[in-house]
Order: C-alpha cells, then sequence, then structure tokens
C-alpha cells in the first residue's frame, strides 16, 4: 500500500507497478540459483582476502597506494549507471514499451562496454610498470579478484547483446528473458561494489 | 524525460553515485595511505554494504520478491560485511 502511494506520488513507470506483484521471483529461477550460488563462491574469496590481509597489512597498503583510484571509481559510477539503464529498460519491457525498453538498454550497454576499457587503461600502466600477478599476494588476488570480474562483466555484454536482440526481433518481446539479463548484470554490479570497497578503498 | 529524472530508480542510482565519491574521498582524505585507518575502513565497509543492499533491493527488485529470496540475499549481505569486519578488526 505504501509503495503504491510512494509510486504514484513520484511519477513512476506504469511498468513498476506492472511487477508490483508482492512474490514475485525476477527472471528464471534458475538463474537466481546461480546468482546466489556466485555471491556465495565471491563471498568466500572476499572472506579469504580480508583473512591474508590482515597478516600483512604493511604489504597490502603500500602495494594498494600504486592502485589508480580514480579510474576505479569512475568504473563503479559506469556499473552503476549500466544497471540504472538496465533497471529502467526492465521496467520498460514489461509494460509492453519495447522501444523505450531498447534505447535504455543500449545506454545500458554503452556504460557496461566503458568497463573493460577503462579496465584496460588501468591493467596496462600497471603491468608496465612491473604490477603482475607475481609480484606480490595483493596483486595476486587484485587481478585474480578483478580478472573473474572481469569475465563476469563480459558474458554480461554478451548477455545484454542477445536481451537487445529479443527486444529488436521480436513482436512480444520474453520479459522473462529481460529480467534474467538483469538479475545477471545487477548481480555483476553488486560483486564490483564490493571489490572496488575491498582493493581500492579500505585501510 | 522528467518522469525518468524523477522515477524512484533514478533517485537510488543518484545516491549510489553520490556515496561513491563520498567514499572515495573518505579514502582519500584518510591520512597517509599507508598507515592502517578503522575509521576509514568501517566506514567504506558500510557504505559498500547499504550501496550492495540498495542494487539487491530496488534494482534486482528483490523488494517484491518471495521472502525466502528477500532472506537469502540480506542474509548474504549482513554475513559478509560481518565477516569482513569482524577479521579486519580480529586482526589488528
Amino acid at each position: 500500500m505504501t509503495d503504491v502511494a510512494e509510486d504514484s506520488a513520484t511519477g513512476v513507470d506504469q511498468s513498476d507497478r506492472a511487477a508490483g506483484a508482492r512474490g514475485h521471483v525476477p527472471g528464471d529461477p534458475s538463474m537466481w540459483f546461480f546468482v546466489i550460488g556466485d555471491l556465495l563462491i565471491f563471498g568466500v574469496y572476499f572472506v579469504v582476502y580480508m583473512y591474508f590481509r590482515v597478516q600483512n597489512h604493511e604489504l597490502f597498503l603500500h602495494s594498494q597506494a600504486r592502485l589508480n583510484l580514480d579510474i576505479g571509481a569512475i568504473n563503479t559510477v559506469m556499473l552503476l549507471s549500466s544497471s540504472l539503464f538496465v533497471a529502467l529498460g526492465t521496467a520498460a519491457a514489461r509494460a509492453g514499451n519495447s522501444a523505450d525498453a531498447l534505447r535504455r538498454f543500449w545506454v545500458a550497454l554503452a556504460f557496461g562496454a566503458a568497463f573493460p576499457l577503462l579496465k584496460m587503461c588501468e591493467w596496462i600502466p600497471e603491468i608496465s610498470a612491473a604490477l603482475t600477478p607475481g609480484t606480490n599476494l595483493f596483486f595476486m588476488y587484485y587481478y585474480v579478484m578483478t580478472g573473474m570480474h572481469l569475465c563476469h562483466v563480459l558474458l554480461g555484454l554478451i548477455i545484454m547483446c542477445f536481451v537487445i536482440r529479443n527486444l529488436k526481433t521480436s513482436q512480444q518481446p520474453k520479459i522473462s528473458f529481460v529480467e534474467t539479463g538483469a538479475t545477471y548484470w545487477h548481480m555483476v554490479d553488486v560483486l564490483w561494489l564490493v571489490l572496488f570497497a575491498l582493493l581500492y578503498l579500505m585501510r | 524525460m522528467t518522469s525518468l529524472i524523477r522515477n524512484p530508480l533514478t533517485i537510488v542510482w543518484a545516491l549510489l553515485t553520490t556515496v561513491t565519491i563520498a567514499s572515495s574521498l573518505i579514502a582519500l582524505d584518510g591520512g597517509a595511505a599507508h598507515q592502517i585507518n578503522t575509521t576509514v575502513t568501517t566506514a567504506v565497509l558500510l557504505i559498500a554494504g547499504v550501496k550492495a543492499q540498495l542494487v539487491i533491493w530496488h534494482f534486482m527488485e528483490v523488494r517484491r520478491a518471495p521472502v525466502w529470496l528477500k532472506a537469502t540475499t540480506s542474509g548474504w549481505v549482513v554475513g559478509l560485511f560481518a565477516l569482513l569486519l569482524g577479521f579486519y578488526f580480529a586482526g589488528l
């Protein structure tokens, strides 16, 4: 009831209300099985990273100071912006507005594609400065965790292309498929938010 | 366009972006880069936890999902950040 009142007050899309059936699992439940599994696996990596970090604060702090915080922060905003447009696109698709959904997914794809490009701008100077996975434990974790995350980003971009194709070619796009792709992409965003805090920000 | 700006999802995004910039500034202002700073670490980890929950809740639409999904995802966020902060403070 409160949500409906809030939605009316803020002029939310009809689509958001269409999704409003309580107890609705967005997308394919099997994708949620994968997402929860992935969150748990990455969660173990994050905790193990912290375990080793606290045993050698000095090494991790000195190594961390050599990362490019600016690119890390910009990449965070890129993924958040991409996630926003995926969520807006999903809402539009649900409302039956395929043209808007398509436009929003294209914007989401553009923001998402900026992530790997910026990652290259970050990694290449670091590798050129002889900061590689073999440098020390921090850089091993840094490259392995951000590398695994980057694989997820690339897979997410491929899935987003399929969602765009579904919206473009089908008269009645499969909403469940759009939601499934969106769920995966948001998970990629959530994992990065944790990585950003652990690798770039904490002291 | 106006409806996009006033959309609750856009407001959530604006909040997420603002706290991302804030947490970067906290990390930059947290004194010498090579020193342990428990205040900075606590702040940036708690902010990251709130951001993760906001994305799960609003973008992933878990706020309208069944209780089991709400409990599982929220449990992951709370459990993970409790463990991270626990290990951090235990190792000081």
